[in-house]
């Protein structure tokens, strides 16, 4: 009886010191959220005291806006940096998990990118794709390529292009993780492999990377819901374009609300994105236990 | 176990729920506890009465240090009853978003000036800006002149139009003398200008350089002339004057090399002012803001003159072109400040002349309460010699028929989305014109 009451108070206390943090998700991130849910079925906008609930006309609307579904196949080229840039990053925490020379140096070299400032990445990427004397495109003709792709100046490449600045950017925080990941992997399981015959890839793909799946799994996960999310290197280096190829669905919602103001438009397109994020965790969630080794 | 974790997670909302009440009803009470001694001291200060401050704050979008910090320094040391303060926001989404919160939620937000008719608009169906026509002791017709009747909104003035706002081809004076070439006429057509580009292009030397707020000018110009929309509700966006003005850009880009092409200019994101006061480009499309770096001879150094032609009509037959100008700077009293009779006292103070420090940055006063002599001087101060007279005073100084753009914002991007792919080749102009109209009436449906 008397530990129950101790048990309580104790429990009373934690719950005071999360309460700021409580607090703040709530008014900033619970309250808006379900406000924006309600705002689907009005046709606010912003800044307008005239409001009309419209039941479920914003969602006819997006069903039938062209834009809509070029954000979404824009999105999906956008994921595909996701795995691409774990896979990278996996080779590159191998080889830096290894004795090489300067691997302080190097770690730090690829961890870089991820801190430093999105739109100083941004202008920097710029001056590298510039298209008629940036050095990448420079080096693409020397090496006898005569027409090398615009990149960003053209409509066709530039959402592929975000994408290698993406995996660039993401490669860093993923080769850490990796890394801390790698150091967990026994010797005992290499030098047994070895003995069996085992040649290097074998061991790498057949023992090494199912024993990071845990992390491999963490990363996709977090990784996909982040680039869904995440706009800002697209708003610093294109704004969307050219001719609106770059404009990914969070893009879309950005510009909705802040540029024409259609909040409730946009609170209906970023609830899509909402689900969609939700179906994609909860099937990887589901499709862990078949690679997933914990 | 697992139930009293639920109770427990269920209690602790509940309970976060009423801290928040409790902290929401306590800055209530703050709040009524501290508005009462401030309406009082607002409405003394509107009274004049007692010696107690207003507090105005004024948002507009040139930097404080380009002119409005000396207009405000002059009004606060001549209205120690009225103080005004300037706020900055950035003429972009981000910033007008900042600024429509700030008069939606009601913030320090007294005066503030638009830049376009679209964003006033939208201020204006928000209920934030105060209708000034109904003002008797100014009348906005007679002051500032026929083209602010384009600023009328269901017929009333929301904001005062304060300063003349003009858009033309900036001309490297000296480029043109080595190419044997004069001044152009004022109804010079883009043909003559695509020739002009072709002669004076050299190695590193573009023919012309457009600057992103001048890009669409023509476009908008023979718009506003032609109407949006035809007699049926049409879209007029596919109208054969936009077919011949965005070939013939097409061309400049790929046929002659006179302009960058499109993508690059994107993509490197050009300084087209820079380059043009450096002289690596003879003949610059844009707007009056120019003058702001090429007067500052100390960071951007050119020993040129400049010279001034119109911006083209797309045929020398076009009947109804509109040239880009007319009066911009859109002055506002916000409808929910409790300061509104201080704050119109300052408008009208600054539209009749309180502005004219920001002339030496290119903003002319549009009143004619101000001698445009004496905007004239300040705006030449020091750089007489460095301006072709003759061209600056029947371009900069002349009048044109005017217009103030209302396409919705949705309408111009959608546009931009479909020349742009025009101009990156990856659309024939046919198409471009059929998907510009189509957007058009999407929107407009």
């Amino acid at each position: 009886m008397k530990r129950h009451s101790w048990m309580r108070k104790q429990q009373w206390a934690g719950y005071a010191f999360i309460l700021p943090n409580m607090v703040g998700i709530l008014l900033f991130f619970i309250i808006p959220a379900l406000f924006s849910f309600g705002l689907m079925f009005t046709n606010y906008q912003f800044a307008n005291p005239n409001v009309s609930f419209t039941g479920l006309d914003n969602l006819k609307r997006m069903f039938q806006d062209d834009q809509f579904y070029r954000a979404i196949k824009h999105t999906g080229i956008f994921l595909l940096s996701v795995p691409v840039s774990l896979v990278l990053a996996f080779l590159v925490a191998l080889v830096l998990n290894r004795s090489v020379y300067l691997k302080g140096l190097l770690r730090g070299m690829f961890f870089l990118p991820y801190i430093s400032s999105g739109v100083a990445v941004a202008f920097v990427w710029m001056l590298l794709f510039q298209p008629s004397h940036g050095p990448i495109n420079e080096a693409l003709r020397w090496i006898g390529i005569a027409s090398p792709p615009g990149w960003f100046a053209d409509s066709d490449t530039a959402m592929y292009a975000i994408d290698i600045v993406q995996v660039w950017f993401m490669l860093g925080y993923n080769m850490i993780i990796y890394l801390a990941a790698l150091q967990e992997v026994s010797a005992e399981q290499m030098e047994a492999a070895t003995i069996d015959g085992a040649g290097k890839g074998t061991i790498t793909w057949k023992i090494v990377w199912p024993l990071v799946s845990p992390t491999t799994f963490l990363l996709l996960v977090t990784g996909l819901i982040m680039t869904m999310k995440s706009f800002a290197i697209i708003q610093a280096i294109t704004q969307g374009g050219p001719s609106g190829s770059t404009t990914i669905l969070s893009l879309y919602v950005y510009k909705t609300a802040f540029s024409y103001y259609e909040m409730g438009y946009a609170s209906t397109v970023s609830w899509f994105l909402f689900a969609v994020i939700l179906v994609i965790t909860i099937v990887q969630w589901i499709g862990q236990k078949r690679w997933v080794h914990y | 176990m697992r139930k009293s974790k639920w109770w427990m997670a269920s209690m602790s909302v509940v309970l976060t729920a009423g801290l928040l009440a409790g902290c929401g009803s306590n800055g209530d009470a703050k709040e009524g506890g501290a508005s009462s001694p401030s309406g009082s001291s607002e409405s003394s200060g509107n009274s004049g009465s007692s010696g107690s401050k207003t507090k105005l704050t004024l948002w507009g979008a040139v930097p404080a240090e380009a002119g409005p910090q000396a207009v405000i320094d002059a009004w606060n040391s001549e209205n120690p009853d009225i103080e005004v303060e300037y706020l900055r926001y950035v003429n972009d989404d981000g910033g007008n978003l900042k600024l429509d919160t700030a008069l939606m939620t009601g913030q320090d937000a007294d005066l503030f000036i638009s830049y376009s008719l679209t964003r006033l608009q939208k201020r204006v169906d928000a209920g934030v800006a105060l209708d000034l026509s109904a003002k008797a002791d100014y009348d906005i017709d007679a002051q500032m002149g026929p083209d602010a009747a384009l600023w009328k909104i269901d017929g009333k003035y929301y904001g005062m139009p304060t300063k003349k706002n003009m858009s033309f081809i900036w001309l490297n004076k000296q480029m043109l003398d080595d190419a044997g070439l004069p001044v152009p006429p004022l109804d010079w057509t883009w043909d003559d200008l695509k020739a002009y580009a072709v002669k004076l292009k050299k190695d590193n030397v573009y023919g012309l350089l457009q600057h992103d707020s001048s890009y669409t000018a023509t476009l908008d110009g023979t718009i506003a002339g032609l109407g949006d929309t035809n007699a049926e509700g049409k879209s007029n966006f596919n109208n054969e004057l936009w077919k011949s003005h965005l070939q013939t850009l097409h061309d400049m880009m790929f046929v002659d090399k006179s302009t960058p092409e499109y993508g690059e200019q994107l993509t490197s994101k050009m300084p087209v002012d820079t380059m043009f006061l450096k002289g690596e480009a003879a003949m610059l499309s844009a707007g009056e803001f120019i003058f702001r770096n090429a007067n500052n001879l100390a960071e951007f150094p050119h020993d040129f003159q400049i010279a001034f032609a119109t911006v083209p009509r797309v045929t020398a037959d076009q009947k109804d072109f509109k040239y880009p100008g007319g009066l911009g700077d859109a002055l506002s009293v916000n409808a929910k400040s409790k300061n509104q009779d201080a704050a119109w006292k300052f408008a009208k103070w600054y539209a009749d002349g309180g502005m004219l420090p920001m002339a030496s940055g290119g903003r002319l006063p549009s009143s004619k309460s101000v001698s445009s002599d004496e905007a004239i001087k300040l705006l030449l101060q020091g750089v007489e010699n460095m301006y072709d007279v003759d061209s600056l005073n029947k371009v900069v100084f002349g009048s044109f028929e005017s217009f103030q753009l209302s396409i919705p914002q949705q309408v111009i991007d959608a546009r931009k989305e479909e020349y742009e792919k025009y101009f990156l080749n990856k659309q024939d102009l046919d198409t471009t014109l059929a998907n510009m109209a189509k957007r058009h009436e999407e929107f407009i449906k």
